[in-house]
């Protein structure tokens, strides 16, 4: 008797803790393709915070550069060359339009509001090709063409992020309602020309920056302590599995350097 | 102690029981006859997950929709926004004609299709945390269907830059049209605006108004804020007007700088309504503007909707059938005017499913044929409409191979000697040869003779007869005109006789759809028959009778008068 009782109670245990490992399946979370900390984002004065900074590489062989067919508008697409911005190899293998990040800071700095959160679009070409864009921030998507473009953004109706506008050739500046929540990096496109591509990331901190040419970032002003370092690139993926653990000391700097590979 | 194992277990389950439930919470609520009806009638297609990716997916373009993004095309509330579920029910029920979307009013009870839409919407979770009602697109201001209208909506059309993508005459054929992909990089077609019984979202005016300003989510197909915010219709046909101009005037100058900068502040207080920035001026000045972009969306939506027939046209059976008109005069080229005065016959296409490889995903709707005859000769005219010109084979990097666009019009070799005799397999034949006309875009003045015994067993007649043809691509469609004499030395060729039904087939194959052998879209037998030539008799008794009526009544009023006399 004694014994039935206490199976009785084993699996009614048992299936407590089952229920509680499925509700926690179903929680999981989708895929992004960078990772954001679930808590809300503390802003506090950072007083001598560190540095990170680093340089990323390509690493393999590099792809000839792949020139674009402009099949539209020749006299505004067509007047200087383009080329495929997917993979963007310079000098010493530098690495541009990666993004690297903190994975899991909790507090830290402001954004820096005077920055202009700008998209330009030139003879038909994005420009920046990624970009990152506080949430909470319009985006401002210039036409200097005269030509109409549409600004399609892959984005998801529940952060407001999809948006597919078209913006003539009479207006020259249009801004695209904020996010709602972090997100990204999505694909932007313009589909009447269908070669213009870019991407932007809806971030929730400031604490991300883009590889330039000569494949350089640098985190400025993080405070003190342990983080997860993370990057992400349109051809060679992310670390969100086994991102890199950097220490920051007070007004310390942290070298992290990068060697990123086209993933399989 | 048995007491407090007990008490003990209880808390512990309790624990788990709570957190669970706290977890649970972030996961919609599942209707269980939803997701019976979903896995039994939508999994195959939309994938067990909601992700578009069922068994049947691979051969369907359109794709069916992936449900884990929450973008939805067809809905009544504007861009970026969530369909409210009357959008999700209608769709279910009525389908989405030109995919392979059917409806569902028939086969399943409206209990049924409300718990598919509580269903399919636990695949995106942003239905779940909305907590305010989506924004319905407004339909008020309706501007009425007039020749007017359409004529204004046809200036936006060019404005709004319509013909980038849907082609200058609407036919889907813009310059844009080829590279166009929808978010999951798939092939996406701009529709044909002229053939509206293929919109997906239906066809009304008011249909085509709420795809307008709320765009079709996931599709190349935008939103739109005007292309001239601020200006009125009159000042905008103005503007337009002025830029054009090679050389203006300082007054014209300065009228189009004050146009250009009341534009530039309109859409600045767009921008800060975007921002929600706005004061209540501000806000006062865009709500008047959105009124007049309102307006101009209207006389698109009507001019849309005069590009396209009234209804989709009765196939080319009953009294609908092709036939082919007399003239004695010489027959008319592809070019002469008097093909206006005749009514096109309408032979719809369907995907050829039955032999590998197969077409799932027909891009060209029907073939419309007109025809005159005279003694000795017959000219046929087919017009379709094909949204690119393919006139070699390309290989592209994002669309892969494109081919030759073409069509067969067959012919039995023999016409049966009644209408109810047995005709040659629909499908180029099989015992009973078929005689076939074959044109390629490759050779755009030539047609060439095949006999066929079977959809792959087709040669090239050994004697090519005296065909002429000569064929024409414009704004999205072909016409293609052939003409044959009546009658031939070849005993292969079709003999064609006045009065006599002569069944008629088509294949058509568009290139830039991988159409290439028996991937192609195809109909079944219709006929067509040399309208016999009317009796001329119809000239001389008429007017005879009139004239003996006329003998009589005279003849009748000399015999009163004389009576009277």
């Amino acid at each position: 008797m004694k014994t039935k009782m206490l199976v009785c109670f084993a699996l009614l245990i048992a299936c407590g803790f089952g229920l509680f490992v499925f509700a926690d399946d179903h929680e999981e979370e989708e895929m992004n393709k960078l990772v954001f900390s679930k808590e809300t984002y503390k802003i506090m004065k950072v007083n001598n915070g560190g540095k990170i900074s680093g340089v990323v590489k390509f690493e393999g062989e590099v792809p000839e550069k792949k020139k674009l067919a402009i099949n539209k508008d020749p006299a505004v697409c067509g007047v200087v060359d383009k080329f495929d911005e997917s993979l963007v190899v310079g000098e010493n293998m530098a690495l541009k339009n990666t993004i690297v990040y903190l994975m899991d800071v909790k507090q830290g700095k402001d954004f820096d509001k005077d920055a202009k959160v700008e998209l330009d679009q030139k003879e038909c070409r994005f420009n920046p090709h990624v970009q990152i864009i506080p949430v909470g921030t319009a985006l401002t998507v210039l036409n200097n063409d005269k030509a109409t473009h549409n600004v399609h953004i892959f984005g998801t109706s529940k952060n407001g992020t999809s948006i597919n506008k078209q913006q003539t050739r009479n207006r020259k500046r249009m801004k695209l309602a904020a996010a709602k929540g972090p997100e990204g990096p999505v694909e932007v496109k313009c589909d009447i020309h269908g070669w213009m591509k870019a991407w932007v990331a809806y971030v929730p901190h400031p604490y991300f920056a883009v590889t330039n040419e000569k494949g350089e970032f640098t985190l400025e002003d993080v405070p003190p302590g342990d983080y997860k370092l993370g990057y992400w690139h349109e051809v060679c993926g992310n670390n969100n599995k086994e991102p890199v653990v950097v220490t920051v000391a007070a007004g310390g700097e942290v070298k992290q350097d990068f060697t990123l590979k086209i993933k399989k | 102690m048995r007491t407090s194992i007990f008490v003990l277990s209880i808390i512990i389950f309790l624990l788990f029981s709570v957190i669970s439930i706290s977890y649970a919470q972030d996961a919609p609520e599942v209707s269980e006859q939803g997701k019976e009806v979903y896995e039994e009638s939508c999994a195959h297609c939309h994938g067990v997950e909601g992700r578009g990716d069922g068994s049947a997916a691979e051969n369907l373009l359109p794709r069916p929709r992936d449900f884990t993004r929450g973008l939805y095309k067809i809905r009544s509330t504007e861009s970026g926004q969530l369909p409210t579920d009357k959008d999700l029910f209608d769709i279910i029920t009525i389908g989405m004609p030109g995919s392979s979307m059917p409806g569902w009013e028939t086969s399943l009870s409206a209990d049924d299709r409300w718990e598919v839409v509580s269903y399919i919407k636990t695949f995106y979770e942003g239905f779940k945390e909305n907590e305010t009602p989506p924004k319905q697109i407004s339909l008020d201001g309706k501007i009425p269907y007039s020749e007017e209208s359409v004529e204004i909506g046809k200036f936006f059309y060019t404005q709004f830059a319509c013909f980038e993508c849907h082609g200058n005459a609407g036919r889907g054929d813009g310059t844009s049209a080829p590279t166009l992909q929808d978010e999951w990089g798939f092939k996406s077609w701009p529709a044909n605006l002229t053939e509206n019984w293929n919109f997906r979202g239906g066809s009304s005016t008011e249909d085509i108004y709420k795809r307008f300003i709320g765009g079709i989510a996931g599709s190349a197909m935008p939103m739109f804020e005007d292309a001239s915010f601020g200006l009125s219709v009159e000042q905008a046909q103005r503007y337009a007007q002025l830029e054009n101009k090679v050389e203006m005037t300082d007054a014209e100058d300065e009228e189009f700088n004050q146009l250009d900068e009341n534009m530039g502040n309109a859409y600045d207080i767009l921008d800060m309504m975007t921002e929600g920035i706005a004061n209540d001026e501000q806000k006062q000045k865009h709500a008047e503007a959105m009124k007049v972009f309102q307006e101009k969306s209207w006389h698109i939506a009507n001019y849309v909707k005069s590009l396209a027939p009234e209804k989709r046209p009765e196939p080319a059976i009953g009294k609908n059938v092709l036939r082919s008109q007399y003239t004695v005069d010489t027959l008319p080229t592809i070019d002469d005017a008097v093909w206006d005065t005749l009514e096109a016959s309408y032979f719809p296409l369907v995907g050829q499913i039955i032999v590998e490889p197969r077409q799932f995903n027909p891009t060209i709707d029907s073939v419309n044929v007109k025809s005159f005859y005279n003694d000795t000769e017959v000219a046929f005219l087919f017009i379709w409409d094909d949204r690119t010109n393919n006139t070699e084979e390309q290989e592209t990097e994002d669309f892969g191979k494109t081919f030759v666009d073409a069509i067969a019009i067959q012919f039995p070799v023999k016409v049966p000697q009644d209408p109810t005799a047995p005709k040659p397999y629909f499908l180029w034949g099989g015992k009973k040869a078929v005689y076939l006309w074959q044109w390629k875009a490759s050779a755009v003045n030539s047609v060439t003779e095949l006999t066929a015994k079977g959809i792959t067993n087709a040669e090239i007649q050994e004697v090519q007869g005296d065909i002429q043809a000569e064929s024409k691509y414009t704004d999205g469609q072909y016409r293609l005109w052939v003409k044959r004499a009546l009658k031939t030395d070849d005993k292969k060729d079709l003999q064609i006789e006045q009065g006599v039904f002569v069944p008629i087939a088509f294949s058509v194959w568009d290139g830039a759809n991988g159409d290439i052998d028996t991937k192609r879209v195809i109909s079944s037998w219709y006929s067509f028959v040399l309208e016999p030539v009317p009796s001329s008799r119809r000239f001389i008794y008429p007017p005879l009778v009139a004239l003996l009526s006329l003998g009589i009544l005279v003849g009748l009023r000399g015999f009163v008068q004389r009576r009277n006399t």
